[in-house]
């Protein structure tokens, strides 16, 4: 791989997306600012805006740098540079993380301090040190963002692969079935959660075991797309 | 060191509705190849296997001595390729586009692109999406040309284009020969081929059928259209036999 080539096309796919990139993190700001705000109703508008964020990012950086590629014949001008499919890969997956993570951290934030256990409030009681409160919101950043991180890699790999739309609103829809009835049905029934949860927010054993699960989920999923990737044959 | 720029070998590649069939040619520095052929005759597909943008089921494609695609970058770094398929980004300038191409290949010249910015009298600082299909084409031949390719690859680059703008393209690459350069076209006009290819090679459905310099194909008086139609009814006898 030439990190050089593939670093000037992923600047290459934020320069072309610097405006909607710009709206989406002034979206996301303007959610975290009405959440922080603290009253019933904007915080219910602040979590909406921010969930309408993630759900927007991903879906405009399938859309935008990933499936119009093809679609509007720049694919065969970037492959016509010098790099190899696999660079192009590569690159294409790091500007869609990238383009996706600015504004999915700053919503994910929002999410956060919605979360089930009101940190600040928690924090200002409770006699933990600081170090705790801090792996503690680490831990549940790590249970919104990377989760959706895990989410956004499967269907950004059914995008990169298929360079299909279709294929890839099949696939969202089916890992949006399995996550939503993870979530509504499977997840408050098991026993072990709530012990689960507390463990997070304290930042114990629970909040690297999640991280390290996500990560190697996430990465199978980067190492799917690279393989089936080699085995095309065109990429125009 | 082989005098052929592009050599390729028992090339074939096969998809649902069409087969690539065992493709033998070559192209020596310094000449111009024009590649004329029906559409779907295989034209496109047979200069996307020599760019690496698809890849060929068996034999070798061999470019400037390296082999497609095991040394993709290396021939991509020194192989300047234009299509009638291929497209700027319409939201970005053609400056911008300089600057990426620029930034991707080490014999860019700027001295070169700004003379080629004047002769074709293109604005570089206008979106590319405000531009007429004959600047895009001359956008896309000067960021291939800037950079002082090998060989030029050109898939019908003259392909809708009205004829005062054909002639401009026609003689600009005219001008672009040289001992060291390998020009690779296709197109539908026989006219323009034998403007400027030294030798012609037809294909017809998956097949070459005929490769030969232009002034023995030329020999008998008759234009370039017309003894590809024979060739093409040739190949059709021969294979209903």
């Amino acid at each position: 791989m030439n990190i050089k080539m593939i670093a000037r096309l992923v600047r290459k796919d934020c320069w072309l997306m610097r405006w909607p990139l710009a709206a989406y993190i002034l979206a996301a700001a303007a959610g975290l600012a009405m959440t922080a705000s603290g009253g019933p109703v904007a915080r219910s508008a602040g979590i909406t805006l921010a969930l309408n964020v993630l759900i927007g990012v991903s879906f405009h950086v399938m859309l935008g740098p990933v499936l119009s590629e093809r679609e509007r014949k720049t694919l065969a001008f970037v492959m016509s540079l010098p790099v190899t499919p696999r660079d192009a890969a590569v690159a294409k997956l790091a500007a869609a993380f990238t383009l996706f993570l600015i504004p999915a951290t700053i919503a994910a934030t929002t999410l956060v301090w919605l979360s089930p256990i009101d940190i600040p409030a928690h924090m200002a009681a409770s006699h933990r040190p600081l170090w705790s409160h801090l792996l503690g919101t680490l831990g549940y950043y790590a249970l919104v963002l990377g989760a959706w991180m895990v989410f956004f890699s499967v269907v950004l790999g059914a995008a990169i692969v298929s360079e299909s739309v279709g294929w890839t609103i099949g696939v969202l829809t089916g890992v949006l079935f399995i996550f939503g009835n993870f979530v509504m049905q499977i997840l408050p029934a098991l026993h072990g959660l709530r012990p689960y949860l507390r463990a997070l927010g304290r930042g114990e054993a629970a909040l690297p075991i999640t991280i390290a699960c996500e990560a190697a989920a996430i990465a199978a999923i980067v190492t799917i797309i690279l393989t089936l990737q080699q085995r095309k044959t065109s990429f125009v | 060191m082989s005098d052929c720029a592009v050599q390729l070998c028992g090339m074939s590649k096969t998809y649902s509705h069409f087969t690539l069939r065992g493709i033998d040619l070559e192209v020596p520095y310094g000449t111009v190849l024009g590649l004329i052929g029906r559409n779907g005759a295989g034209k496109s597909t047979l200069l996307r296997i020599l760019m690496g943008l698809v890849r060929a089921d068996a034999g070798r494609v061999t470019v400037l001595g390296h082999d497609m695609p095991g040394d993709e970058r290396w021939i991509k770094a020194r192989v300047g390729f234009v299509s009638e398929d291929m497209a700027l980004y319409g939201a970005a300038t053609l400056r911008w586009h300089m600057h990426l191409v620029r930034d991707m290949h080490v014999g860019w010249d700027e001295a070169r692109a700004l003379d080629l910015l004047d002769r074709f009298h293109l604005d570089p600082d206008q979106p590319v999406r405000g531009l007429s299909r004959g600047q895009q084409v001359k956008a896309l031949l000067l960021l291939a040309m800037a950079r002082h390719a090998d060989v030029l690859v050109l898939d019908e680059p003259t392909s809708g284009l009205d004829p005062l703008v054909r002639h401009e393209i026609l003689k600009l690459l005219a001008a672009s020969r040289s001992e060291r350069r390998a020009l690779i076209f296709s197109s539908h006009y026989g006219d323009d081929v034998a403007t400027l290819a030294d030798s012609v090679a037809f294909m017809h459905d998956g097949r070459l059928i005929a490769h030969a310099p232009v002034g023995d194909l030329l020999s008998g008086g008759k234009s370039l259209e017309k003894v590809f139609l024979e060739q093409v009814s040739a190949a059709e006898c021969r294979r209903a036999a």
